[in-house]
């Protein structure tokens, strides 16, 4: 039987067959460019954070092997050779691992989307497979929705997705609290129609669902469902790597994924299913008020049989005792010490005289001093707790040392190996740590620590999610606050504040990595458009080739925006070579295609001149790479304003958009410009006194933006 | 035998497929897997593929000295017990595989002795635990016992037959018997033998029940009311044979929640093929289309019901030396109120769950489960307000229980110890 079901576009399927014996292939998405667990990803990986002292990436990897997945291709972001380390040292690499192959795939993309059409490319899927998060613990046997997903498979080759959804009250610990997602399901067909999610926080008083009235009319049962957890256990089909690669601008899974494949249904005609189980467990690590409830399921043992006591790694030898205490050997406990319920003890820890410990996780060879009160602490390894010391709710990372008689509040996070004198009172929600988002060390502030403390406080990057931390469910009155933010959209290596905006074309973003490689429209547009350059061929014909491409691949206009961008500046660039002058080779170029660029705009008569801007954004992008950029961005300002082709009020807009002035290079790039820029403010008498101001705002996204 | 039907995640078959093509220590990793994660859970199954494991270890393991492989064997046991110390039946067979490996290689020297001294000493290949042939064991063990033991000094050993493993009280385990005579030949003798000797083991495996079902027509009788509880695959042998012959009433409590659905499905015969061990499971009718009134109760209901019922009959999870027994949750409540009632409790359970643990701490034996079983997860509110636990296992003390069934017959509580001594060497019980 040949591939019934064809991949999209360029992929291979090889001879792989659609019999049920084929290998189960997973994609661990390792790292899930997000930035909710600052600053403690500043110095690991957070797949290797320790949930009940067993790395998370382990939960992941056991559910995999639980449901007999043979493929693993294991995607890593962020400290990726950490995680390589770790994952080539472990047992799942070993000859007995449960997978027959393990890959591991470093990547240098910011986003989930990125993820997905790298792995397009690679060709390395070949059948149906699984997508989930390095994060993911689940005790759920996968047969049963991979049964029906097959099924409908084959019933269907445009059914391709089913996601597993766990059911939930409507007030659980493990759900979100701000955000939440609302499915709106045709219950006969366990098909998805519509996704949206809903932010609880958000300016507008009520939450809306816009449900197209199509749906409504063609559909006789409807569900709309916010009690689910989605854990981001996805079944897929080849053919949504393709669908991934089509649409350039998704990328976060869910949010605009599912939600854009639903929305043209009517376009692509495929379907998404969901999977709702009742019955066992299923959640995501995805925040830290997550961790925090997670945590609790599993020393509570709902996601038995992942709890501490199977010790899933080699060399834990937790045992239950009575009351959901999990001992490790080799704990040593003062006699006058209480140990409450709901803890959990590694080896080598030891716990001073008249200390009591509650609902508390303490790693390996922890020293907690006397008198300590310890109560709903996640205390990681080599912790070392001064007496009379009281820590509450909060998360000690790795070798933090606490002085005597400190007070840590709930919701306080210490990272890697923070020092706080003695006496010193954390207050609640505070993050210190002692290194910066750059890696690099920072200075000891010692009005947070204290003398001889080191670290200093970590101000989580803009407004992002800075409330998440509200891990103790008593100090929540906090709100938790995430403008526009899907689950799993804000970029550890991205501004921040592009997600939120939520506006803006994606494709700049995507230039700021190398995805541009992974785009086949990008590359061929950029050739093609180039050659004609080269040949100087009429703009006619430049811009019906631009045409066909653009429909063949589907791509967006911010695509076809930067192709002609890239392709005109690469010509420019070797007209300079050539020994032209700047302004005359840009001349030349814009004036003979002002067409080409003329019909990429499509913001003529709004006020808001978003696709200029953009094409400004992306030149100064470019530009940022090449010789003289700074010249040049100067005289194709010039150059387009003359043609018309991008009016007064665009300049401005993008001069004052904080993307343009997002890190050092875009500055320096666009530094020349401000003469030109100045002068049409002048020109037409407007105030552009905000510039400099605006610049000092944007540090916090300067430091994000030199990471790549 | 395994089930052909292939199975998705990996489990009992799946593993005893793969113990062929891979590589031994895979294997060994693959069974701890499949045991922590409880892929492989029923006792029975437990037990089938550490005897199979086993059987690979020994098979592959290139050595030429007895103390060589037993070292190998235990080093191999101990991780499969650390893996999940609460299925006391991995121990079980293990142990069982130490003490066949002592015994042949005892025998052999005792042979090698047997002849350079004397040739008349009679030389008996001792059927070690070969239940299903209990007279011929029972002369070679007298036999044994008349050329390397002491006369018996009590009637009671007299009349077990113990097995002679008393008789060389002065030979430490670890000490290696055969080291003289550590020939090739010799070496492929052991080693067959003991290969030979874990397959009557993974034979025992597979007929325990239909031998236990044997001695149900001593124990049930015409009208009788017989409670039981869980789905139990031994009690439900046992039940259908005395059913060929007898008109009898089960009462079955359905155990929930951690064994209802299967209980439901044993009762009404739609059994899934949840099994994957058994095949000849699948056809199997269940009681009522033998014409046996069954009445399924919900646990609560056993201690009003347990006056009216003539004999309750469990099933278990392990027997420990003692005579108590480690079970299903709610059989210590029904042992308890049968006890109050004056009902005989009788517990079925095959020798290889008899284990010769002594239980210190009753509540390391038992384990904790899944407690979303008991509280659905769905409801947050008490999810984070309350401590759910959910044990899957209950301790019954020896004094509920009035017998033991087992594949060799029915025994006391008290007589358990007994059978202990006869399946484990005193070397094995802790390694």
């Amino acid at each position: 039987m040949g591939p019934k079901q064809k991949g999209g576009g360029s992929k291979s399927r090889g001879n792989a067959t659609e019999e049920v014996e084929e290998t189960l292939q997973a994609v661990v998405l390792a790292d899930t460019f997000e930035t909710r667990f600052e600053p403690f990803t500043l110095d690991k990986p957070r797949c290797l954070l320790p949930l009940a002292n067993t790395p998370l990436i382990e939960y992941t990897l056991e559910f995999l092997a639980n449901a007999g997945v043979e493929d693993v291709f294991l995607y890593a972001g962020a400290h990726s050779d950490q995680l390589e380390k770790y994952i080539n040292a472990s047992k799942w690499k070993a000859s007995s691992s449960p997978f027959k192959q393990l890959t591991f795939l470093k990547s240098v993309s910011s986003s989930v989307g990125e993820v997905m059409r790298d792995l397009d490319s690679k060709h390395l899927i070949t059948g149906d497979f699984l997508v989930v998060s390095g994060d993911v613990i689940s005790n759920l046997p996968i047969e049963a929705a991979l049964k029906k997903h097959r099924a409908r498979r084959e019933a269907d080759k445009n059914a391709i997705m089913t996601m597993v959804l766990r059911e939930a009250g409507r007030n659980h610990r493990t759900k979100s609290t701000s955000i939440s997602p609302v499915f709106v399901i045709d219950p006969t067909k366990d098909r998805c129609l519509h996704y949206e999610e809903i932010d609880h926080n958000s300016e507008e008083s009520h939450a809306r669902l816009n449900i197209d009235a199509e749906i409504l009319l063609t559909h006789a049962e409807l569900d709309i469902r916010q009690d689910l957890i989605d854990c981001s256990i996805d079944i897929c089909t080849p053919d949504v790597l393709g669908l991934w690669s089509d649409s350039f601008d998704y990328q976060s899974p869910r949010k605009h994924y599912l939600f854009g494949v639903l929305k043209d249904y009517e376009l692509n005609g495929k379907t998404i299913h969901t999977h709702i189980i009742k019955d066992a467990y299923a959640g995501r690590v995805r925040n830290l008020k997550a961790y925090d409830s997670i945590s609790k399921d599993i020393v509570s043992r709902w996601t038995y049989p992942l709890c501490p006591d199977t010790n899933l790694l080699p060399g834990h030898t937790y045992d239950l005792r009575k009351g959901s205490l999990y001992q490790e050997q080799g704990v040593f406990l003062a006699r006058s010490c209480v140990i409450g319920r709901r803890t959990v003890i590694g080896r080598g820890t030891s716990i001073g005289d008249r200390t009591t410990v509650h609902s508390t996780t303490l790693g390996r060879n922890c020293k907690i001093g006397k008198n300590v009160k310890l109560e709903g602490a996640y205390i990681w390894d080599n912790v070392v707790v001064g007496d009379g010391s009281d820590i509450r709710g909060a998360i000690i990372a790795d070798g933090v040392v606490i002085g005597k008689n400190c007070t840590i509040e709930s919701g306080a996070l210490l990272s890697y190996g923070v020092k706080i004198a003695d006496g010193i009172k954390v207050e609640s929600g505070k993050r210190i740590s002692k290194s910066k988002r750059d890696g690099s060390a920072a200075p000891t502030d010692v009005e947070v620590v204290g003398e001889g403390g080191e670290g200093y406080e970590f101000i989580q990057g803009e407004d992002e999610d800075e409330d998440e931390d509200d891990i103790s469910v008593a100090s929540s009155g906090l709100v938790y606050r995430m403008p526009g933010l899907s689950l799993s959209s804000a970029s550890i290596s991205t501004l921040s504040s592009e997600m939120s905006e939520g506006s803006w074309g994606r494709s700049a973003r995507s230039s700021f990595s190398d995805s541009a490689e992974q785009d086949n429209f990008n590359a061929d547009a950029t050739g093609s458009v180039l050659e004609s350059l080269r040949e100087g061929v009429s703009a006619d014909v430049v811009q019906l080739e631009l045409v066909s491409l653009r429909m063949t691949a589907n791509a967006s206009d911010t695509q076809v925006r930067r192709s002609i961008v890239t392709s005109f500046m690469q010509y420019i660039e070797e007209l300079m070579a050539k020994g032209k002058g700047a302004s005359q080779a840009i001349h030349q170029v814009f004036s003979q295609y002002s067409e080409v660029v003329d019909r990429t705009l499509f913001d003529r008569n709004k006020d808001e001149k978003k696709d200029q801007v953009d094409l400004l954004l992306q030149l100064q992008q470019d530009l940022v790479s090449r010789e003289k950029g700074d010249t040049v961005l100067l005289f194709t300002a010039k150059e387009l304003y003359e043609l018309e082709l991008v009016d007064e009020e665009a300049y401005e807009q993008w001069w004052n958009d904080e993307r343009s002035s997002g890190s050092e290079e875009m500055k320096k790039v666009r530094s020349q410009a401000q003469q030109f820029v100045q002068w049409l403010a002048d020109a037409e008498e407007e105030e552009s006194s905000e510039e400099d101001d605006e610049d000092e705002d944007e540090d916090g996204d300067e430091e994000e933006s030199d990471d790549e | 035998m395994p089930s052909t039907s292939p199975a998705l995640t990996p489990g009992l078959s799946s593993f005893l497929k793969s113990l062929k093509s891979n590589p031994i220590d895979t294997s060994i990793e693959n069974l701890i897997s499949l045991l922590k994660r409880r892929q492989i859970c029923h006792s029975r199954s437990c037990a089938t593929a550490t005897a199979y494991l086993l059987r690979s270890v020994v098979s592959l393991c290139r050595t030429s000295e007895s103390s060589k492989l037993i070292e190998r064997v235990q080093s191999v046991g101990r991780r499969l017990m650390a893996a999940q110390p609460r299925e006391m039946v991995v121990g079980n067979i293990v142990r069982r595989v130490l003490g066949l490996i002592r015994d042949e290689a005892e025998d052999d020297r005792d042979a090698e002795f047997a002849l350079s001294e004397s040739e008349s000493q009679p030389q008996t290949p001792r059927a070690f635990d070969d239940a299903s042939l209990p007279l011929d064991r029972d002369s070679l063990a007298l036999g044994a016992e008349r050329s390397t033991r002491p006369p018996l000094t009590s009637m009671f050993s007299l009349l077990s037959h113990p097995e002679p493993e008393a008789s060389l009280p002065s030979t430490p385990g670890s000490q290696s018997p055969g080291g003289h005579y550590s020939g090739n030949n010799f070496t492929k003798d052991l080693r067959a033998e003991v290969l030979e000797g874990i397959n009557e083991i993974i034979d025992e495996l597979g007929q325990v029940d239909e031998q236990i079902s044997n001695y149900a027509l001593e124990h049930i009788h015409s009208n009788e009311i017989i409670l039981t509880h869980t789905s139990s695959t031994t009690v439900q042998k046992f039940l259908l044979r005395a059913a060929t012959k007898r008109k009898f009433t089960v009462v079955h409590a359905e155990s929930y929640p951690n064994n209802h659905e299967v209980t439901h499905a044993t009762v009404s015969g739609t059994r899934p093929d949840d099994d994957e061990l058994l095949s000849f499971e699948s056809f199997q009718k269940p009681l009522i289309a033998h014409g046996i009134t069954v009445i399924l109760i919900p646990d609560s209901a056993v201690f009003a019901l347990m006056s009216r019922v003539n004999k309750v009959i469990l099933g278990t999870h392990s027997v420990l030396a003692n005579g108590g027994l480690v079970a299903a949750a709610g059989t210590r409540v029904i042992a308890r109120a049968a006890k109050v009632h004056q009902t005989p409790v009788v517990v079925v359970s095959g020798v290889y769950k008899l284990s010769p643990v002594y239980p210190f701490d009753f509540d390391s034996l038992i384990e904790y489960g899944d407690a979303s079983k008991v509280l659905p997860y769905e409801d947050g509110d008490l999810v984070e307000k309350i401590d759910v636990q959910n044990p899957l296992y209950d301790y019954v003390p020896a004094e509920l229980v009035d017998l033991y069934i087992t594949n060799l017959g029915g025994h006391a509580p008290s007589y358990l110890y007994r059978i202990v001594s006869d399946h484990y060497r005193k070397e094995d019980i802790s390694f």
